[in-house]
């Protein structure tokens, strides 16, 4: 019997209470220009000071420090820090390899997660099925939990758009400065670069979370197999013969540093993890000791 | 030693690589598993090294493990033997020789001869390639197959094990011949002989394949007694005579020779015996009822064989000879007279005994009196009447057989002979051959004197009449009726006794049509069943001891069977075999090796190599466990 008193299946009533003080830590050169909660780099109209500098004719009389000027007969501008909006899209995988091992249920929570701890931060949070095409429009405020849980609970998997297409069709549909959050396993034949500096180039920082499955980690062969990929059904025969498990995983963590790369060279961030890790153990020690989340 | 294959049809299995190779490349049944995406492995299978040839070669090693098994079974099934002989046969016969000496000792309480040749054999046995089939034939006096040609090693075994020593002179010929009749139904081109070599130098055969001659060391000294006889002596007693032999290799030995009779020693002597020495004792018993003796002889040191150290003989018992002769013939009344122990018939102080031993007649109605030995004077016997007349005019004696124990020390020169037998018509002297007659005395024109042997009697025919002779009138006429009575005493059996010897037993006298029962030693038994004549043959007694007759009437009779073989007392031994037409085969230098067959030892590496297939087939699973 379903526990009634849970908001939503996708994160226990502890998780949201431990998730209360988090915020996501984010870089501030992407902001977006419309008000927010986050500091922006030049001065704006918040309360908070920042600096003085000379008076230029044409410049708002109101921000004049008139005390200053009374000391030193020199008018001086009082400058404040500009509060920007952060946009938070939730790109989540939801293609047909994803189906594997739990990986697009861990996908679902982490990026619930992510997403209330936006909500609660009031930035605009709005998430997008990869592969799936359905997507959730930046909402802002607690308000919106509600939906987002809906809306990445409904998110069933079985696309077969590969995840660089799927991140193209989401630009062409956001708009906003923010953050990122792309979970997906990242197998594809496509380019990611072009798909990242698409994210980076529309102001968006990248955060990739890779997840994949037991079997990928640590795959077994035995004897002669014919491998049949889920979501082009092409097939690849393989003999368990040699040091074919160790050129696996050999590939397996290039992969995975040059996807680390192509984020850290977009101001991004990279987490591999494996569907058999608990949420908990993600969430609250991965992310935050790598400071995805502080 | 060069590895050979005994079953090189099976190379057909080789041909399964085509298949094995093509199913493989086939992959028709490699199993399907869906993955999340290939991309990380189509970089994998990209590589170079994974595409270098050692690594083609890890590719493929299941493939070729599997090879390795096939042509490891492939090879197994070939079955594979190293040659360690020139010639090997598919089919071969192994004569082993049961034979009394096959019983040596080598040492106290050490291995016979016979259990020597049993571990041999058994490991010829144990080596047997499936292609070849063994026939055993066990050989004493006579030769027996113990089993047919065949590969079947469990049969071979419980045939072998059921070989026991028979106390008797070896006889290779029957062996051989045996063999010979073997071949001709199942050709083979060798033989392996197992025998200790005892046994003549030159055989009578004619050799039509090869002998294998594996010799056995010959066992230790052993003494034993040869011969053993006993000849009626005046006066009713018995004069018993034994001899001692001893072997080769026997220097010296010291024990006593016993006379036992029902258990008692009734006389015994001490012997010392030397090398090369045969010394024959004499022992003089009373005479009486018949009795049978034990004649043992004990040595006080290690004697290798002790089958030869006992024997039996039996006496008859001692009484007169019975004579019939017609008073009419008085010369042979007075030539009989002077003979010793002799009872003549007819005579007024007592009736004419039922059974006779000897009948001299020249009445034709004597000759339904029942006696051992028959001698008619001047009577032509009714089935040689049709061959023979006798004519009225005087004849001489032209040839006699000298040799014949009738004749012996008789001259019949010069005796004129009143009655002339003369052939009818054109009748050869091979027709009286067919009668069963023996001319033993020739006159000009036909047979003067005939005998013939019909069962166990003898009957002897004076064609002429020696009262119408001079034949009376010469010193040759007393010796003639003694060598009679002589003759009459040896067909009674009264004269002397001899110790059977193991084998076949002699005939012996019995009820007739009647069912007997021979019971020997080691558990012998032998059922038979006397004849119309009332005599019992071939009665078998292969080991020496006492045996005992039953017959369906509760009668029993005791006979006791000996060795007494100087060839297997000695027992000498051969190193070279000569045959008939001038082969001669020689003892083998070393013990027959036999084909070692190795094809379990391909099986067994073909089965690790399934083992390690597995494991690296399954090596994948071990490290994720």
């Amino acid at each position: 019997m379903p526990d009634t008193s849970q908001i939503t299946s996708l994160l226990t009533n502890r998780d949201l209470d431990r998730m209360a003080r988090l915020r996501l830590n984010v870089s501030r050169q992407f902001t977006n220009r419309a008000r927010g909660e986050h500091l922006a780099a030049k001065g704006g109209a918040s309360t908070e000071f920042c600096d003085y500098r000379d008076y230029a004719p044409g410049d708002d009389v109101r921000f004049v420090d008139w005390n200053i000027f009374a000391r030193i007969q020199r008018p001086y501008l009082k400058q404040f820090h500009h509060e920007e909006e952060m946009h938070v899209a939730l790109l989540v995988d939801a293609s047909q390899s994803m189906l594997f091992e739990g990986k697009l249920a861990l996908a679902q929570r982490l990026a619930a997660a992510l997403g209330v701890i936006g909500l609660r931060a009031n930035e605009k949070v709005g998430a997008y099925a990869l592969g799936a095409g359905n997507r959730l429009t930046p909402k802002r405020g607690r308000a919106a939990q509600g939906q987002l849980f809906r809306h990445l609970e409904d998110i069933t998997g079985g696309g077969t758009t590969p995840v660089e297409k799927g991140i193209e069709g989401f630009l062409r549909q956001h708009r906003g400065r923010g953050l990122a959050v792309v979970i997906s396993d990242f197998l594809t034949d496509g380019d990611l670069r072009r798909a990242f500096n698409l994210l980076h180039n529309a102001g968006l920082q990248i955060f990739a979370v890779q997840i994949l499955g037991p079997s990928e980690l640590d795959p077994e062969i035995t004897g002669d197999l014919r491998f049949v990929d889920c979501e082009t059904v092409n097939h690849l025969d393989i003999s368990a013969a040699g040091d074919l498990l160790s050129l696996y995983h050999e590939y397996r963590l290039a992969h995975e540093a040059r996807l680390s790369a192509l984020c850290q060279q977009r101001s991004g961030k990279f987490l591999s993890i494996s569907s058999a890790e608990s949420f908990e153990n993600v969430l609250f020690g991965l992310m935050r000791r790598q400071g995805w989340i502080i | 030693m060069m590895p050979a294959f005994s079953s090189l049809a099976s190379a057909w299995l080789f041909a399964l690589l085509v298949p094995l190779v093509v199913f493989y490349f086939l992959k028709l049944k490699r199993p399907r598993m869906e993955i999340p995406s290939l991309v990380l492995w189509r970089q994998v299978m990209s590589d170079q090294r994974v595409n270098s040839p050692f690594q083609r070669f890890k590719r493929h090693l299941l493939l070729l493990l599997q090879i390795l098994i096939l042509v490891l079974l492939a090879l197994a099934a070939m079955q594979p033997f190293l040659r360690r002989e020139a010639t090997r046969g598919q089919r071969l016969p192994i004569l082993i020789d049961i034979s009394a000496s096959m019983a040596g000792l080598d040492h106290e309480g050490g291995q016979s001869r016979l259990d020597v040749v049993k571990k041999r054999v058994r490991d010829l046995i144990d080596g047997m390639l499936p292609d070849q089939e063994f026939s055993l034939v066990a050989f004493g006096k006579s030769a027996r197959r113990l089993t047919p040609f065949t590969n079947n090693q469990r049969e071979l075994r419980e045939a072998l094990d059921t070989l026991t020593v028979e106390d008797v002179p070896s006889d290779l010929e029957e062996a051989l011949r045996l063999a010979q009749a073997l071949g001709r139904t199942e050709p083979f081109e060798k033989l392996t002989l197992f025998s200790d070599g005892n046994f003549p130098a030159r055989i009578n055969f004619e050799l039509p394949f090869e002998i294998d001659f594996q010799k056995i060391d010959p066992a230790g000294p052993n003494f034993g007694i040869v011969a053993c006889n006993a000849r009626r002596a005046p006066g009713g007693r018995w004069q018993v005579f034994v001899q001692i032999a001893g072997s080769q290799n026997a220097e010296s030995a010291a024990g006593t020779l016993e006379l036992a009779q029902q258990g008692q020693v009734i006389a015994h002597q001490d012997v010392a015996l030397a090398r090369g020495s045969s010394p024959r004792l004499a022992f003089d018993l009373a005479g009486g009822q018949s009795a049978t003796l034990e004649v043992r002889l004990k040595l006080n040191g290690f004697d290798s064989l002790q089958s030869d150290n006992i024997a039996w003989l039996t006496l008859p018992e001692t009484r007169p000879l019975a004579i019939f002769v017609p008073e009419s013939l008085a010369g042979y009344r007075h030539a009989l007279e002077v003979l010793d122990q002799l009872s003549i018939f007819p005579r007024p102080d007592a009736a004419t005994p039922s059974a006779l031993d000897l009948v001299i007649t020249d009445r034709e109605a004597d000759l339904a009196l029942p006696a051992r030995v028959r001698c008619t004077i001047g009577i032509l016997p009714e089935d040689l009447r049709p061959l023979v007349q006798v004519e009225q005019h005087n004849s001489q004696a032209i040839d006699w057989r000298r040799d014949s124990p009738l004749l012996q020390h008789v001259n019949l020169r010069d005796v004129i002979f009143m009655d002339q037998p003369v052939r009818i018509g054109d009748t050869k002297e091979e027709a009286f051959g067919q009668l069963g007659y023996e001319v033993i005395a020739q006159a000009e024109h036909g047979p003067l004197l005939v005998e013939k042997r019909t069962g166990e009697t003898l009957q002897v025919h004076l064609l002429f009449h020696t009262d119408r002779s001079t034949l009376p009138y010469r010193v040759g006429f007393p010796i003639f009726v003694s060598n009679l009575v002589e003759a009459a005493w040896q067909q009674a059996g009264l004269a002397e006794a001899r110790a059977i010897a193991t084998g076949v037993l002699p005939p012996l006298a019995a009820t007739p049509n009647q069912g007997y029962r021979l019971e020997g030693p080691a558990r012998q038994r032998h059922e038979m069943r006397s004849d119309a004549d009332g005599r019992l043959t071939g009665l078998p007694a292969p080991i020496a001891g006492e045996y005992v007759l039953k017959g369906d009437d509760g009668s029993t009779q005791r006979i006791g069977a000996s060795l007494l073989s100087s060839a297997e007392t000695s027992l000498a031994t051969l190193d070279r075999i000569d045959f008939n037409d001038q082969l001669s085969v020689k003892a083998a230098p070393a013990p027959a090796k036999s084909d070692r067959s190795f094809w379990w030892a391909l099986a067994f590496a073909g089965f690790l190599v399934l083992l390690l297939e597995w494991w690296w087939f399954q090596r994948g699973s071990f490290t994720t466990a």
